[in-house]
């Protein structure tokens, strides 16, 4: 079989099997991990009207992993009535997050200015992050559709890291490091993330000494956060795809070293 | 003088940051807040020379007849944004993000879910247990590869234990390593720019 056949039976039954378990649903049998339950632990348990500051750091190309973690933190802070302020240090999350957060603020009938602000996007993450340490309004005079802040209730008696309970960092890369270097570090900030997959990894020695508080990565962290939060969405959805299309890599690393041994077998009975 | 007076001014930032961090006087926070501020300004014309390039080097290619084409969408996609953005504004429902949502976020999303189909036919065709350690990475990553599925957990527990283990040990001591290694490398470099030895931001005038 020619290497170019082989690569497009792969690539067409990892489109078919990824397609197919989309389409249909079967209910996984989801244990939330230690990080997941400690996160919503700690959202569950802080008091009504606390402020979290949401920070969108991601660029649209991550979404479809990115938005499940988005939207079952935000649905929890909503139901609990605590109060939002939004953020990005991304150009692109600028216009993600504030989607994201109007529409799900939708759901609960929260008001703008009042539950919940999108201060928009700002260049030089670092001075924005130790600026904000210092004086939000500094950094974001403004909200991002233009309003001045002290115009907006929910920011009239918040001026730094002092009146938030945590910041919650959504990122695909590793922005979230920076929060924990400068707001958490110099400013003693609660740090969260909702990170993708591949990104966990890079955050454990973080994890490990305490200077993030906890974790939610990637498809299975969102869907383990519904199972919590007992409303199933998208990552619960697309845990099934991502689920057969692990399976089918295990399979094709299996498959490939059985060709390799089989040959170098052969290869040393000929020699 | 051509150096001499980037070098003091250098030195200058770099100290005043470093001794503000350890100061709760109020003209140390003042000085700090200002130089975040300026810092923010400095920053923000950064942008303005990004897109001048871009247009500039766009222009070019399209009267070069060099991907022609693929510049024009690109200069278009400049230009579209902001004027949708001062014409409809940026509120929910508003055009530009009409367009965010429906172009921009589909056209990455689809390139960055080609990376799958390329991982996919990479572990097919290069990942080979030829050696003892690639042996090893390759068991390492079928155990964290089960791991992240909630479907190993009807099989065994062990495989979410196993792919835990390998994060939380072998794996977060070379992430440790690697990170300690670069914090003392940024602050050797931090030092040797602020004491003016390293000059290469001078374009290597000595």
């Amino acid at each position: 079989m020619t290497s170019q056949r082989v690569r497009w039976i792969i690539f067409g039954s990892l489109f078919v099997l990824a397609v197919v378990s989309y389409l249909i649903t079967i209910k996984l049998k989801i244990r939330p991990s230690p990080q997941v339950q400690k996160t919503y632990d700690y959202i569950e348990t802080l008091p009504p009207s606390s402020v979290l500051l949401i920070s969108f750091d991601h660029e649209a190309s991550s979404l479809p992993e990115i938005k499940p973690i988005a939207q079952v933190i935000l649905r929890h802070a909503f139901s609990r009535n605590l109060r939002i302020i939004g953020m990005s240090l991304f150009a692109e999350g600028t216009a993600i997050g504030y989607n994201m957060l109007s529409e799900t603020a939708r759901e609960f009938d929260k008001g703008y200015g009042s539950d919940f602000v999108f201060l928009g996007f700002k260049p030089q993450y670092i001075s924005a992050i130790l600026g904000m340490g210092e004086s939000i309004r500094s950094v974001f005079p403004e909200d991002y559709l233009g309003n001045p802040l002290d115009s907006l209730p929910l920011m009239k008696h918040i001026d730094n890291y002092d009146s938030i309970s945590m910041v919650i960092s959504i990122a695909d890369g590793d922005r979230a490091v920076q929060w924990i270097e400068y707001a958490g570090a110099r400013y003693n900030q609660k740090i969260l993330a909702g990170l993708t997959a591949a990104m966990i990894t890079t955050y454990d020695p973080y994890l490990n000494s305490g200077q993030l508080y906890s974790v939610v990565g990637g498809l299975k962290g969102a869907a383990e956060y519904e199972t919590l939060y007992g409303r199933p969405g998208s990552g619960s959805r697309g845990l099934l795809a991502q689920t057969t299309s692990h399976i089918f890599i295990i399979a094709l690393i299996i498959i490939g070293n059985i060709i390799y041994f089989r040959n170098r077998a052969s290869r040393k009975g000929r020699g | 003088m051509r150096t001499k007076i980037p070098l003091a001014i250098c030195f200058l930032s770099g100290a005043i940051m470093f001794l503000q961090y350890f100061s709760r006087h109020p003209m140390a926070k003042t000085v700090y807040s200002g130089i975040l501020d300026w810092w923010q300004i400095i920053f923000a014309f950064t942008l303005f020379v990004g897109v001048a390039a871009f247009i500039k080097n766009g222009v070019k290619s399209i009267s070069r007849r060099n991907d022609a084409p693929y510049k024009a969408v690109s200069l278009a996609g400049l230009l579209l944004m902001p004027i949708l953005a001062l014409i409809g504004g940026v509120k929910f429902g508003s055009p530009f993000l009409w367009v965010f949502d429906n172009m921009q976020a589909p056209m990455q999303s689809t390139v960055f879910s080609l990376l799958a189909f390329f991982v996919a036919s990479a572990s097919f065709r290069g990942f080979r247990a030829r050696t003892i350690p690639a042996a090893i990475l390759l068991v390492s990553a079928v155990f964290v590869l089960l791991g992240r599925i909630p479907i190993a957990d009807y099989i065994t527990q062990s495989f979410s234990s196993a792919a835990f283990w390998i994060q939380d040990y072998p794996s977060m001591a070379a992430r440790r390593a690697i990170l300690i290694g670069i914090g003392l490398g940024s602050m050797t470099t931090a030092l040797r720019v602020i004491l003016g030895i390293e000059r290469t931001y001078l374009q290597g005038e000595r």
